[in-house]
């Protein structure tokens, strides 16, 4: 144990100030990803109190729907059109596409389960999760697809990147790019607007109060089919986005991407309290950062392990999560 | 009431199903030494992951064999082969066992393709002899699997296992003698992707390199199904000459080349033959070790051109497994009757010339060990792994 | 009948399918007497078998698994037999966290992988112990029932969800732990690392060694009956009752003083303890144990199987792991009868159809289905014929008529993928209209299946097999959410 500890601090000692920036950095701009993703889960069980375990499918099918149209536009070595319109084309086709995914399961496998025993739609999503990924793997042949954005608008025979993985500006000799800061931006961009439509519009009223209290939602008048194929539309959006945007940062696509991710999503939703959107927010860029500070710090042979422990002190010292609300039972 | 009617129709559809196999012998040591009658279609079994963690390799090796069975189909017209698939799923061992006991107890499947994985082998190997089949892999490279050492001893029955791809032992000796001898780099940075083949690469390298003076070795570890490596890549040292990367999966470390540079560091990637992928990795400068490939066949040209302008070697060893099989099938098959035994028998006495394999060597298989690592079950000599170096445009050049 | 003040008579709003009966005792009292009134052999055998003693039902049981070593291949006995009792030991003690103590446990795999752990680190030649089974199965069992006392020590802390989070992690942070971690512990990594640990002994009771798949089923028949057995009558006691309470609403049970702490450390212990076991008797099977054997699929089959059979029924988690691994094992590719299974695959479609009343819009649908494919298939082979130049795979004795049937492309690699996303298309499609349109479109689609079972499907078993897994499963949970030997529950407001 203490070799292990003395090992850490060494490493600590060794990457340093610039390390410690590199690790800050990659924390936020992964764990932005996972909060796209966590909110998806979160809405939909505040809710529904279900935990949708399809959801990282839909952000895989959106990662996949958006290499389609970006590679079809000719990206990235030839493509038809620059470089603002093409990744504004990419970003609707995912998340569009996913957001009509999310329709359609919530239509076929969840509706029908709406009275039923809560454990019922949770094997559902299971069967659904299923379906999608072994769906995608029977297509794709179990291909590994590259969106290769690093490529793009730059020489493909260098080996050296392009003009989306050019420094923005650099803190002690390490570098932020383009990409970077542009899922980053998205990302708080999307949060904002989420959270402007709950505050602010009468969707989200209405979202508000079906998650409170549905049968008196309903009694209020308010249409919960429709609210509840919103919150699904706007999560698999969402998710969407995020798809999209693994897809440009890091490139890789395949059938079993959305296993990993929507778990760590779900622990970020759990962390930051189920059901409560800031939580979900917060939730992802934390696990992103233990994460990156794992990795960095411990190194792979430990990382996961010291990920896990953290998680579950975490939980149990706060249970409800950070931001979940005492839940008050009624007698 | 209907749902209790259920019971006694799922038990009964339950027999019939599992009974409609009541064609093939009651026990695997039956099937093994039964002559059969060879017919006009001859059956291989294959076993590898085409679901799961591992499919996309599995799926490249079913693609090689198919491509092997297809093109012998079409060149002959009084035999055929066919293949039957066995999904092992790896790494989850447990139904690489039921695939093992459900082809050792299918009387008509002749010769095996697989195992994939080392792990599987050593579970498995037990009930392939018992009904007889050799299992002949192209991947499973663990040294332990043919060739005991001090304190490890050989994990399989002797004459039961054979594999169409140099050892784990071979590759790591010729990737250490390049980086000391002709690359002449002193800081290697080592990361293996914590699956049995890159561990037991990446350990030996890491022995030979570290044992000879002056050389500054540091090991790594990163899971499989990581794609962000940006916070590994912060641990890599700024001075770090060489990173020597032993992985599986070659789009992975397309990824890992390209965030590297990103990140700003200008280490040469070094690859195993996991990475041999002309159009999926395209990291010029790089260097990868695997099997001395002739791009100019026409066989491989044919994959290439019917398979995307991918040229996947990885399963190209067992478009080799097949051929050992099927040419060991037909030599038994010469009477119109076989049995596995004839056909293990066959198997020993491989011996198929360089323009048939597709490896770039000629194959016979050893029966006692040889050299430094190999042992029998290994390919004799001159079966060992070439250099190649990928320059402008993702064109792989060989170089050693 | 109606047991309280009569009800006017108020005709029942449209949605009235989707709702719950609130407030109807006498539906609830209802159920008995429909199972009473019945008069067909399904409800014969319904009275027939909740009349019969547990121990006849367990007696048919053993009679049933005893005999199949006569006429099973050792191949179909190994993986229809072996593992289907397997799993369901594996489900009774799923069954005991999440249906007897409404508990919901993610991690529960990593059980099955300590069991199996402990047992290969008692019995291997990893550091060269070699316990006896009658010496090393208690411990390990024991073992991972201390395991299971202190994750559900978290239990206490944790409600609903977030436990279902923590033992989550938990199972995750073992597979990590046994791959990754690995430490070194007398001179070797103690958990050996993606090659897990080889060369565990077979099970050597008193003596008596165990080789075949034979004497293995025969053991693990043995284990279940003393499993089930031990839980009908925990279930019986006072215990029972009480997890039955706690199940059913955790609050009114803690005010009638049931200690639900301690009956939820009870329930872990006991899911733990029988998952050990079933681990130890799997590390001997296999001779030998790695982290890939314990990872989530394996969960979400285990979880099926429970759902499936129905919560908190003894019988329930072996009638779901015959379901789920007979329907698994016989997709699988390596169950190599081909023409079986395309027989199959087809006379399920036409019984599903079948089912359409009235008969004549059934016997439309089918009948239009193949003049359809007849006429596609002419036109199609007239105006291009690569289209229709591929050949059958596998097919033996009807593959001409297929051949003339269904369009099979050869060279046009898109076709797949654009007739797949087709089919789910059609189906979405026809779900939302009914009656005559619905008959109309089924006879395109149905066609369609046909062309993506052929070109697709039969290439690809391996995936075959799970994506009809997930669709089963959403299926399934429409038609039945209780399980098939669930009981329907209903919401009293």
């Amino acid at each position: 144990m203490h070799l292990l500890l003395a090992s850490i601090i060494d490493t600590v000692r060794q990457l340093g100030w610039g390390g410690a920036f590199e690790l800050l950095r990659n924390g936020i701009v992964l764990g932005s990803l996972y909060a796209l993703i966590a909110l998806g889960y979160s809405m939909v069980y505040g809710i529904l109190k279900l935990l949708n375990f399809a959801h990282g499918d839909i952000y895989m099918v959106g990662a996949f729907l958006g290499y389609g149209v970006f590679t079809q536009l000719g990206a990235p070595l030839s493509p038809v059109v620059s470089i603002v319109p093409l990744l504004i084309l990419t970003f609707l086709a995912g998340m569009l596409g996913a957001g009509a995914l999310g329709v359609v399961v919530e239509r076929f496998a969840y509706r029908p389960l709406r009275n039923a025993p809560r454990i019922a739609p949770l094997i559902s999503a299971l069967g659904v999760a299923f379906f999608l990924e072994n769906s995608v793997l029977l297509l794709t042949n179990g291909n590994r697809y590259n969106y290769n954005a690093f490529a793009l608008g730059g020489d493909p025979n260098t080996g050296l990147p392009g003009t989306l993985f050019d420094p923005v500006f650099s803190v002690d000799g390490r570098p932020v790019t383009v990409v970077q800061v542009l899922v980053v931006a998205t990302s708080v961009g999307l949060m904002v607007a989420l959270t402007l439509l709950v505050r602010r519009t009468r969707l989200g009223k209405a979202m508000r109060a079906t998650a409170y209290d549905r049968e008196a939602a309903t009694m209020m008048g308010i249409d919960t089919d429709l609210v509840i194929t919103s919150t699904f539309f706007i999560g698999s959006v969402l998710a969407g986005a995020a798809g999209v945007m693994f897809g440009l940062y890091i490139g890789e696509t395949y059938h079993f991407m959305g296993f990993l991710a929507g778990l760590k999503a779900f622990t970020a939703a759990v962390v930051g309290g189920i059901g409560s959107i800031p939580g979900a927010m917060v939730g992802g860029v934390l696990i992103g950062l233990t994460e990156a500070y794992a990795t960095g710090y411990v190194g792979g042979q430990w990382s996961d392990l010291v990920v896990f422990g953290i998680l579950i002190l975490f939980m149990l010292l706060r249970p409800t999560g950070i931001f979940g609300a005492r839940a008050i039972q009624k007698v | 009431m209907k749902k209790l009617v259920l019971l006694p129709l799922i038990a009964t559809l339950a027999v019939a199903a599992a009974g409609s196999g009541g064609a093939s012998t009651q026990s695997p040591a039956a099937a093994g030494s039964a002559l059969i009658k060879c017919g006009k279609t001859r059956t291989i079994g294959m076993a590898a992951p085409l679901t799961g963690d591992a499919a996309s390799l599995g799926l490249q090796q079913l693609r090689w064999a198919k491509f092997f069975v297809s093109r012998y189909n079409r060149a002959h017209k009084t035999k055929k082969f066919r293949l039957v698939q066995g999904d092992t799923q790896l790494p989850n061992t447990a139904q690489a066992l039921a695939v093992a006991h459900q082809f050792a107890s299918n009387s008509k499947i002749l010769g095996l393709v697989g195992p994939a994985g080392s792990q599987e082998v050593q579970d498995t190997v037990a009930v392939y002899k018992a009904g007889g089949l050799a299992a002949v892999t192209g991947s499973a490279t663990r040294v332990a699997l043919t060739r005991s050492k001090p304190g490890k001893p050989r994990e399989t029955p002797n004459g039961w296992f054979y594999r169409t791809v140099p050892n784990d032992d071979q590759q790591g000796a010729r990737v250490a003698n390049w980086i000391d001898k002709q690359l002449k780099k002193k800081r290697i940075y080592i990361i293996d992707d914590e699956e049995a083949y890159s561990q037991g690469l990446a350990d030996q390298v890491q022995a030979l390199l570290s044992a000879r003076s002056g050389f500054h070795v540091s090991r790594d570890h990163v899971s499989q199904s990581v794609s962000d490596f940006s916070s590994l890549i912060t641990r890599i040292p700024a001075n770090t000459q060489i990173v020597y990367i032993p992985w599986q999966l070659a789009p992975k470390a397309q990824l890992f080349f390209t965030q590297l540079r990103a990140n700003g560091k200008r280490a040469i990637v070094f690859g195993s033959d996991g990475l041999f992928a002309p159009g999926t990795f395209n990291a010029v400068g790089s260097y990868v070790s695997a099997f001395p490939i002739d791009f100019n066949s026409a066989a491989l040209k044919a994959y290439t051109k019917s398979h995307g302008g991918k040229a996947e070697a990885f399963g190209l060893p067992s478009y080799t497994a097949a051929l050992v099989n099927a040419t060991a099938i037909d030599k038994a098959c010469k009477d119109g009757k076989a049995s596995r035994a004839e056909v293990h028998k066959f198997i020993k006495k491989t011996n198929l010339a360089k323009t048939k394999t597709l490896l770039g060597f000629s194959v016979r298989f050893l029966s006692k060990n040889a050299g430094a690592s190999q042992g029998p079950g290994d390919m004799a000599a001159p079966a060992d792994f070439a250099i190649f170096h990928i320059e402008n445009g993702g064109k792989y050049v060989r170089v050693g | 009948m109606a047991s309280g003040p009569d009800l006017p008579n108020v005709p029942d709003r449209p949605d009235a399918v989707d709702r719950p009966r609130i407030g109807v005792d006498e539906w609830v009292a209802e159920a008995e007497e429909r199972r009473e009134r019945g008069r067909g052999p399904g409800a014969l055998f319904s009275r027939g078998w909740g009349t019969t003693p547990p121990a006849v039902k367990l007696l048919l049981l053993i009679a049933f698994a005893g005999t199949l070593p006569l006429y099973l291949n050792e191949g179909d006995l190994f993986s229809y037999g072996l593992y289907t009792l397997l799993y369901a030991l594996l489900a009774l003690g799923l069954n005991i966290v999440v249906g007897f103590a409404g508990l919901l446990d993610l991690g529960y795999v990593a059980f099955y992988g300590f069991g199996a752990y402990s047992y290969a680190l008692l019995s291997s030649n990893h550091y060269g112990i070699h316990w006896q089974a009658e010496a090393s199965i208690p411990v390990v069992v024991a073992a991972t029932a201390l395991l299971g006392l202190a994750l559900g020590l978290t239990s206490r802390r944790l409600l609903g969800d977030y436990l279902a989070i923590v033992t989550l992690f938990f199972g995750q942070a073992f597979v990590a732990f046994t791959n990754n971690a690995n430490p070194k512990v007398a001179g070797k990594g103690i958990t050996g690392g993606s090659n897990g640990i080889p060369g565990v002994d077979p099970i050597n009771l008193f003596g008596y060694e165990l080789h075949s798949t034979k004497q293995y089923l025969y053991l693990l028949l043995i284990v279940f009956v003393l499993a089930a057995t031990g839980l009908y009558f925990l279930n019986q006691s006072r215990t029972g009752r009480a997890w039955r309470a706690l199940r059913e609403d955790p609050l009114a049970a803690e005010t009638m003083s049931i200690p639900v702490n301690r009956l939820k450390l009870m329930a872990f212990a006991f899911g733990a303890g029988t998952a050990g076991l079933a681990g130890a008797i799997f590390a001997a099977i296999q001779t030998g144990t790695v982290p890939g054997n314990f990872d989530i699929s394996l969960l979400i089959t285990i979880y099926a199987i429970v759902i499936l059979g129905g919560l908190g029924s003894i019988a329930g988690p072996l009638v779901g792991a015959i379901v789920i691994n007979v329907s698994f094992q016989f997709l699988a590719p390596s169950n190599d009868h081909p023409e079986l299974k395309r027989w199959l695959f087809y006379g399920a479609i036409v019984v599903l159809v079948a089912r359409i009343k009235p008969w004549t819009r059934a016997a439309f649908v089918l009948a239009g289905t193949a003049v359809f494919g007849i006429v596609v298939h002419a036109i199609v082979s007239s105006v291009a014929p690569s289209w229709t130049a591929g050949s059958v795979v596998d097919a033996g004795s009807t593959s001409r008529q297929i051949a003339d049937w269904v369009v099979i492309p050869r060279g046009h690699a898109s076709f797949n993928t654009i007739a797949y996303i087709a089919l789910v298309g059609a189906i979405v499609t026809l779900a939302q209209v009914r009656g005559w349109w619905r008959a109309v479109g089924l006879i395109p689609t149905l066609y369609l299946v046909a062309v993506v079972w052929e070109n697709v499907l039969v290439e690809q078993p391996a995936v075959t097999r799970l994506i009809l897994f997930g669709a089963l499963l959403i299926a399934l949970m429409q038609a039945r959410p209780q399980g098939l030997l669930g009981t329907a529950r209903v919401e009293i407001v």
